[in-house]
């Protein structure tokens, strides 16, 4: 390869808030052309926000943006791609409707004159696409509805190639990738790196990062920790590093006896749809308790706790309440049995947004509020106004709509739902999320006067420091799989990132079990 | 990296109180209604010297009716995101099978008609059902299922009567549709003895509730442990019933049952709906709305004949009115949107 004069990319002291959150603080990336760069962090590290920065759909509040020696200013993901950036997302987004061939040349379809489709430089250009990720045998015509996730993942990259381009970011690509289809997505990027162009790879399976890649970025809570070719770390040291040594002294959670005798909640043997990993998830959870559920994204957090409420199927598995078995089909169930849940996306699931705040509090219990099926709308807004000063949600009436709150009050509104059904066991996805630090504070206060007044809780977060601090016991789930469960006198931000990668780290051996 | 307090950033105080800006915008959009029916009325009384005369206004009460009754249901099926194109081929149906009943021999004139209209009400339910639970079961697009069903009413209506009308009905029935209480036409308090339940349904009851959340986040009303298939079959079977009423109030006022009858009428009825600022994509709207959108679909029907226009441009208008309609509903939900 010949030197170049500039670096490819060169971001540096790169900031950039939300309300209530600092996403990224003053990092720099700096990629050269022709080499293949790691990016490395935990969930919510930042790099997310980094590469929606470098593809155009976000923009930095701070630092400076050079491609190529030339300010880089891109303003939206088609300024990006025009300068020769193409980022390939973790979600797929294809027209499924369409062939291959369309969906390859979207974005520059060849034309003839008048503007009319030229069908057979669509078919030939989108076979050599195909050839270059290994895909000689797919035929372009093939609608993409039909096929599976490795092939759809395979197509947006040979998409990606379509463009020419010098700067090549694959987010995940290998999560739903066979050992064989890795070793050739591998074997791809190895071909764009001789060709020049600079690759930044994000994987969660490190041993792929060691194999293929020239230097890694570390990134932790939005931080820059370092910059270091791939031949002077090793495994551990990274997972160290995306930790961290200093682990923040806990908060200070008055550690509660895990309640002895009959749980409260017991799980055996779930199996969700679409589960990886071999053999079902056990745990049991006790009144007075509250338990973390770690992982990274994708372990299999979300649906094993959607599969406990019965808002998906459950393909195994019993669940026993305060030990007698309860047969849940459906959220109803759940319900029934004093289980409830709150799910991660509180606005497509949770909230009702253009209904008022009282209306939102009484969905799940519109019974107290109504009499022979007619509302009693006086108690309606009694209860709604009381929650509303329990919970300290900041609106200007209950009957304001839910859609016109902050983030943490919108939260606070589903848990006062929640908690009219007066729940005896409470599960809760990502409680924080999206959530300003002030409201954050108060929803784990209550959180602990909840177990306090005898609740069962089971909290999924991908904020590990917010789990040590919150939980009495975590269990970590990785790749589907229980991977271990730590008390909170053994809570150790390392030894639990080791666990939730253990499953991933594992060799592809295992792996084939799912690929064959 | 935080401490636990109870102070919250100020960041969520709303600009206006949301009761209060809720309230105006509904006022609004129906004042805005009622504002464009007041308009219409004055430019057509303006226009023809027959238009605000005692006998053409009952005749327009008479005309709106049987719309008015067939948009109370649809806007059920609207409200939870679906649409019933079936409304006037099972209204064809209803009606036909009621006027057998009415000819049934050997009944007294109150069972024969009491036997039509529980028959009518019946078959309009029965479709309504199969409508709401074919859409449930399968997940089918209710446009689809419904649009099959206006085949399948129309059919049978026409099979039913060997494409035959049927008329000579019991006296107290046809004097039923001409009658009045203080000019007004009996089936025009009809229509708004629906309306009102209507309303009543929806703003007062759990059902009602839950049909508006099921139109704005299904998902949600799901998660909270409701019925949900059960609330959308059972808000077609209220556009069935709705249908019932409708066809007993058209055979009253025609004298004959028809099984070409109801041609075009669901599509009177959806229009009303959304004239009335109910969204098509589900979960708001009013029935007092509904209301001034019939009248203004009957307002405008009724003027453009008196004023002289014929069929085929009466036609392009109230298209043309109906497109309007739903530009505003767009323009205002982006508008509301962009306040909040």
């Amino acid at each position: 390869m010949t030197a170049h004069h500039a670096n490819a990319i060169e971001l540096r002291g790169i900031g950039r808030r939300y309300p209530g959150v600092v996403a990224l603080d003053g990092v720099d990336l700096v990629l050269e052309a022709g080499r293949i760069h790691a990016l490395a962090g935990e969930n919510g590290a930042g790099k997310s926000t980094l590469i929606k920065i470098l593809g155009g759909a976000e923009r930095p509040d701070a630092g400076s943006m050079r491609l190529f020696g030339e300010p880089y200013a891109p303003r939206t993901p088609l300024d990006a791609s025009r300068a020769g950036i193409r980022v390939v997302h973790q979600e797929l987004q294809m027209l499924e409707a369409m062939t291959v061939a369309e969906n390859l040349l979207f974005d520059d379809f060849p034309c003839k004159a008048f503007g009319l489709l030229d069908r057979r430089a669509l078919r030939s250009r989108a076979k050599e696409l195909l050839a270059r990720v290994g895909l000689e045998g797919l035929d372009p015509s093939t609608q993409v509805a039909t096929l599976g996730m490795a092939h759809r993942q395979l197509i947006e990259i040979a998409r990606a190639l379509s463009a020419q381009s010098r700067v090549m970011v694959l987010d995940e690509p290998t999560a739903t990738l066979t050992p064989r289809e890795t070793r050739q997505l591998l074997a791809i990027m190895r071909q764009l790196r001789d060709e020049g162009v600079a690759v930044v790879f994000v994987s969660h399976h490190l041993e792929e990062l060691f194999e293929v890649c020239d230097s890694v970025t570390v990134l932790r809570n939005g931080r820059h920790i370092q910059t270091v070719p791939m031949s002077q770390t090793s495994p551990d040291e990274l997972v160290r590093q995306m930790v961290g040594r200093g682990v923040e002294p806990g908060r200070e959670t008055a550690a509660r006896p895990a309640g002895g005798g009959t749980p409260a909640l017991e799980v055996r043997g779930l199996r969700f749809a679409g589960q990886r990993g071999r053999g079902g998830i056990d745990l049991t959870l006790h009144a007075g308790e509250i338990v973390g559920l770690a992982g990274l994204v994708g372990s299999g957090r979300t649906e094993t706790v959607r599969a406990i409420f019965g808002a998906d199927r459950r393909v195994a598995g019993e669940i026993l309440r305060d030990g007698r078995p309860v047969d849940i089909q459906a959220p109803q169930d759940a319900l029934q049995a004093g289980i409830c849940l709150l799910t991660e996306n509180r606005k497509d699931e949770g909230l009702v947004l253009d209904m008022p705040i009282a209306a939102n509090v009484s969905l799940a219990s519109l019974r107290s509020v109504s009499s022979r099926g007619l509302l009693r709308r006086d108690e309606e807004t009694r209860i709604a106004r009381r929650a509303g000063d329990d919970l300290r949600i900041r609106m200007s009436g209950v009957q304001q709509h839910a859609r016109q709150l902050s983030g943490g009050n919108q939260q606070k509104v589903v848990l006062a739902k929640w908690l009219q059904r007066a729940p005896r066991v409470l599960i809760l996805d990502e409680p924080t999320r999206g959530v300003d630090v002030g409201a954050k504070a108060e929803i784990h206060l209550l959180l602990q006067r909840m177990a306090a007044d005898g609740v069962a809780l089971l909290v999924v977060s991908s904020d590990l420091r917010e789990l040590m601090g919150l939980c009495d016991r975590m269990l970590v789930l990785s790749k589907g799989t229980l991977a271990g469960e730590v008390a909170r006198p053994d809570f150790d931000e390392e030894a639990i990132l080791a666990m939730a990668y253990q499953e991933y780290l594992r060799s592809a051996d295992t792996d084939h079990v799912r690929a064959a | 990296m935080q401490t636990p307090t109870m102070s919250e950033p100020l960041e969520s105080a709303a600009p206006l109180p949301g009761h209060w800006r809720r309230g105006s915008t509904l006022v609004l959009r129906e004042a805005g209604i009622g504002i464009a029916l007041l308009v219409l009325v004055a430019v057509f009384a303006a226009l023809s010297p027959i238009f605000l005369t005692a006998s053409n206004i009952t005749n327009i009460f008479t005309q709106i009716s049987i719309n008015i009754i067939l948009a109370v249901g649809m806007t059920f099926v609207i409200l939870i995101g679906g649409i019933d194109l079936s409304v006037g081929s099972v209204m064809a149906l209803c009606a036909v099978v009621a006027g057998t009943a009415l000819k049934v021999e050997g009944l007294s004139e109150p069972a024969a008609i009491g036997l039509a209209a529980l028959a009518s009400v019946g078959v309009g339910a029965l479709c309504g059902l199969a409508n709401g639970a074919i859409s449930a079961a399968w997940s089918i697009p209710s446009f689809i299922v419904t649009l099959g069903m206006l085949n399948v009413a129309r059919g049978a209506a026409l099979q039913w009567t060997q494409a035959r009308t049927i008329y000579e009905f019991p006296d107290a029935f046809n004097e039923f549709g001409t009658a009045t209480f203080a000019g007004i036409p009996a089936l025009f308090l009809v229509a708004l003895l629906l309306v009102a339940i209507g309303w009543f349904v929806l703003n007062r009851t759990v059902f009602g509730r839950l049909v508006y959340a099921i139109g704005n986040n299904e998902e949600a009303v799901r998660l909270a442990g409701h019925p949900v298939k059960a609330i959308k079959v059972a808000a077609f079977v209220i556009a069935g019933v709705a249908v019932g009423i409708g066809a007993v109030v058209y055979m009253a006022r025609l004298t004959i049952a028809s099984p070409i009858v109801g041609i075009g009428f669901e599509l009177n009825a959806i229009a009303a709906v959304i004239i009335g600022g109910t969204s098509l994509s589900g979960g708001r709207g009013s029935i007092i709305g509904k209301l001034l959108g019939a009248c203004i679909i009957g307002v405008l029907a009724n003027g453009l004949i008196l004023i002289g226009m014929s069929d085929f441009l009466r036609q392009m208008v109230t298209g043309a009115v109906i497109i309007l309609a739903v530009i505003l509903d767009v323009v205002r939900a982006r508008l509301t949107r962009r306040t909040a």
